[in-house]
């Protein structure tokens, strides 16, 4: 199948996919229990049918449910996310506002997890039932099965407060102003303003809850490397390939790796999309201004708007994450061209 | 080899934690805090976050002291004075005070902001539900005519939500105080990343959930505040606040739990402040027999008072006192730990045999599984229950959704619950929404005007109309009375307040209005 039809097919069939999302979303948000009236406004008024109303008519809530969700998808059509009733600022804004600290602390968290990953999988595979496995296996079992938090937690307590080797909580010391913004990426706008304290001070704060998170990931990319490895590395082709002489390195790294990927590409396409929607419990920790800290409060306050903005974002990204995913096959395994 | 690479790396780490700490000539303040806000406008927010942020930022006609609620004092409104019949007041200007871009305070800036706050509709509205008019007078003074007699008025006048807001500026970036201002006003988003008000700071900027800056106002006249910027950050986790202040980076952490003050306490970097709190924690009965069942008694509601170990909530959470009752303690006349009740628990099984309930009876206990600000209330609920248990009560935990329970006890649907409160107005008169016809015992819990007693519904009324200090006083000593005895509600837990800031950090003091006033605070020098 030619690149632009397997494309053009994968970029047709998320259109139905986020249409759902957002109905389902609408559905679940509507189903709670609550009302975000209790959840918005002050006790005291709740008998003041007056500033009620105000509140209802303001926020769309007095419209009947389906012509409050039609609505929502005529202004999503035309790229407006409706207003958070939290924040009282564009949804769009906020996401915008919110997004770049994710991606900086996941996409750090994944380079962190690939790189710890797949080199103790390696090791592990290729030193069967040495010292190196067990040791290996037993990270494995310990970062898939610690609690993320107690984690987060002893780092915060003892690289930071106890040792002071790490920042702690922010993206930057509270007292240092934000890079000039032009990626929203604390570290990359340091980079562009040629404000190397800043890069430095952003890097300090991002390390200790990357790896916490990429400890979590590492195990799992750890596991499925292990297991893939140890599969191709029983293959023929690669007898073969020791048989005529390669050097080790070269027959672990170009003939068994790259054949065992295609396991691997997937489970760190999924932990980017996990890292980058799942994050709360770290956000919240590290006090770090989130997407996923954004989503909880948004969540408990019964915030419509943000509920939705943020339910069609986590669906896109995994849509396309599973995408690049899906173009990675491409390249990785020659048998899906030819299906 | 290995090791001098970890070396290295160990010694590039503590490089990079340490840099951007280097000393600064700002004198900046760092609070940790966990974020409230819904609006910075005051016509439209009322949480605490924004009472602290409008308390420096703006000024209001009147005010309290900087230690409590305990009278009301000149700020704006330099004098007032009352009509004979109570519904018209008028208050006389400071003409000192300047905005933050240098304009004088008017009568016409107070007339518009009180009007705006009415008629905005937003969050706060309600205090403002009883004005009338407000008519800026040629000579300079203002008069604020009610629809009807309110004792309260001037107290809740120094509620930052009647914040004097700059006419001129607030008009030009779309506000109005017209009676449309609900459908029209378009001020909200201004207000909320600047201030127009005559406070010692200005607000600079805003990133909701995220980051609050204040900077100094030029144009503040009365003594400069020590700090240059306040920066209040958002740290809805007690543990990263506690961590944050034990590295430095905050220099006031608002939100610790109990348990984490008690860790805090043999270190040399930091004070705790503790005072009184806000919050009263009770129990609520409901008096509709097909919702309460059992607990829709009144001898229940006195059996279930008694049962309670007060002594027992006292050593679970350190520092907390008893409430005498539900009228919260720091307000003029509330009954003190001194007059509250006692355990009792042969009175309390007599009283449930009374009621037609020897053998006690099973009861669901709905509240919210939440933290109410450092109290894990589940701790409190399992020992409700094992207390009750003692009486005969068997209490079955039922802890929901924050937003799920408080829809089940704002529409008046939950039996036997526990929820807490902290006044909205400083004044006694706040306890009437626990009296029948009131809001927490009539619409919450159904103790209609026609199940309760003639008795105390003349006390309610005689109180609402009552301005004599001496007589509200014995008044509102009454309603307690009555409270204890016949009451449908079990307060058992005032905790206290309890702030920990670095050492050096002076001039702190908790308030029930406004939170804390930034501008006292200060940083000894070394």
């Amino acid at each position: 199948m030619p690149l632009q039809v397997f494309f053009l097919r994968r970029l047709l069939l998320t259109i139905p996919l986020l249409v759902g999302i957002t109905l389902f979303s609408f559905i679940i948000a509507n189903a709670v229990p609550s009302d975000p009236v209790s959840a918005n406004i002050p006790q005291n008024a709740f008998d003041n049918e007056e500033i009620i109303a105000a509140f209802r008519a303001k926020w769309g809530l007095d419209k009947p449910p389906h012509e409050q969700y039609l609505t929502y998808l005529g202004n999503l059509l035309r790229g407006d996310l409706g207003v958070s009733i939290k924040t009282s600022k564009p949804v769009l804004e906020d996401i915008r506002q919110f997004l770049p600290a994710t991606v900086e602390l996941a996409g750090f968290a994944i380079l962190i997890g690939m790189a710890l990953g797949i080199g103790t999988g390696i090791v592990s595979a290729v030193w069967r039932n040495s010292i190196a496995d067990y040791l290996t296996r037993g990270y494995v079992v310990i970062g898939v099965s610690f609690p993320i938090f107690v984690l987060a937690l002893i780092g915060l307590n003892v690289l930071h407060v106890q040792w002071g080797i790490v920042a702690g909580p922010g993206r930057l010391d509270f007292i240092i102003r934000d890079p000039p913004a032009v990626t929203g990426l604390f570290m990359v706008d340091a980079a562009i303003a040629g404000q190397w304290d800043k890069f430095a001070n952003a890097f300090s704060h991002i390390i200790l809850p990357a790896f916490v998170l990429g400890s979590f990931v590492a195990g799992i990319i750890a596991r499925i490397t292990r297991s893939s490895m140890l599969e191709v590395l029983g293959m023929d082709y690669i007898r073969t390939a020791r048989s005529h002489g390669l050097r080790e390195r070269r027959v672990v790294i170009r003939h068994a790796l790259s054949n065992a990927m295609i396991p691997i590409v997937t489970v760190i396409g999924l932990s980017t999309a996990n890292l980058m929607t799942g994050a709360v419990l770290i956000e919240s920790i590290f006090a770090w201004p989130g997407i996923g800290r954004y989503a909880f409060r948004a969540a408990t306050s019964q915030d419509f708007p943000a509920i939705m903005g943020v339910s069609i974002l986590i669906a896109s990204i995994y849509v396309m994450v599973n995408f690049l995913v899906d173009i990675l096959y491409y390249f990785l395994d020659p048998r899906i061209r030819v299906a | 080899m290995r090791k001098s690479i970890l070396f290295v790396l160990a010694v590039a780490l503590v490089l990079l934690a340490g840099f951007g700490a280097a000393a600064q000539d700002e004198k900046v303040l760092v609070i940790g805090h966990t974020e409230q806000t819904d609006f910075y406008d005051p016509a439209n927010g009322f949480t605490g976050t924004t009472s602290m942020v409008r308390r420096a930022t703006y000024d209001t006609l009147v005010t309290f002291p900087d230690e409590d609620a305990s009278e009301i004092l000149p700020s704006l409104a330099t004098s007032w004075s009352v009509s004979d019949d109570g519904l018209s007041y008028n208050f006389t200007l400071d003409d000192t005070p300047r905005f933050n871009n240098g304009d004088s305070v008017t009568a016409e800036d107070v007339a518009f902001s009180l009007l705006r706050l009415k008629y905005v509709n937003g969050n706060p509205s309600f205090l403002a539900d009883n004005i009338d008019s407000a008519v800026a007078n040629e000579d300079g003074t203002v008069t604020v005519n009610l629809s009807s007699v309110r004792p309260t008025f001037v107290t809740e006048l120094a509620n930052t939500a009647f914040s004097i807001t700059n006419a001129d500026v607030v008009r030009a970036n779309g506000g109005t105080d017209g009676m449309d201002a609900a459908e029209t006003d378009g001020a909200a988003d201004y207000l909320n990343q600047n201030s127009a008000g005559t406070g010692p700071y200005q607000l600079e900027s805003w990133a909701p959930q995220d980051e609050t800056v204040l900077v100094r106002n030029p144009h503040y006249v009365g003594d400069a505040p020590y700090f240059d910027r306040i920066l209040i950050v958002n740290i809805p986790e007690a543990a990263t606040q506690k961590a944050a202040l034990e590295s430095g980076q905050i220099d006031i952490a608002t939100d610790l739990t109990p348990d984490q003050i008690v860790e805090l306490e043999g270190n040399m970097d930091i004070n705790i402040w503790s005072g009184p709190g806000q919050w009263n924690h009770f129990l609520i009965m409901n008096a509709d027999p097909e919702i309460g069942g059992p607990v829709s008694d009144p001898k229940v509601w006195l059996a279930v008072r008694l049962a309670i170990d007060y002594e027992g909530f006292l050593e679970l959470w350190p520092g907390s006192t008893t409430p005498g009752t539900v009228m919260n303690i720091f307000l003029a006349g509330a009954f003190q730990a001194d007059r509250a009740l006692s355990r009792d628990l042969d009175r309390s099984r007599a009283l449930l045999a009374e009621a037609g309930y020897p053998d006690g009876f099973d009861i669901d206990l709905k509240y919210p599984d939440w933290n109410a600000f450092g109290v894990d209330m589940n701790i409190n609920a399992q020992k409700i229950q094992a207390d009750l248990a003692e009486a005969g009560i068997r209490v079955n935990l039922a802890p929901g959704e924050f937003g799920v329970a408080l829809e089940e006890y704002r529409l008046g649907n939950a039996g036997f619950g526990y929820w807490l409160w902290g006044p909205d107005i400083n004044d006694p008169v706040d306890v009437l929404a626990f009296v029948p016809g009131g809001k927490v015992a009539t619409e919450r819990l159904r103790f209609t005007e026609e199940r309760a007693p003639a008795e105390i519904l003349e006390l309610r009324d005689a109180v609402k109309q009552e301005s004599d200090p001496m007589r509200r006083a014995e008044l509102f000593e009454q309603i307690q009375l009555w409270l204890q005895e016949s009451g449908n509600f079990a307060p058992f837990l005032y905790p206290p307040t309890q702030t920990a800031l670095r050492s050096g950090i002076s001039g702190y003091n908790w308030h029930p209005q406004w939170v804390m006033d930034v501008a006292l605070i200060s940083r000894d020098e070394m």
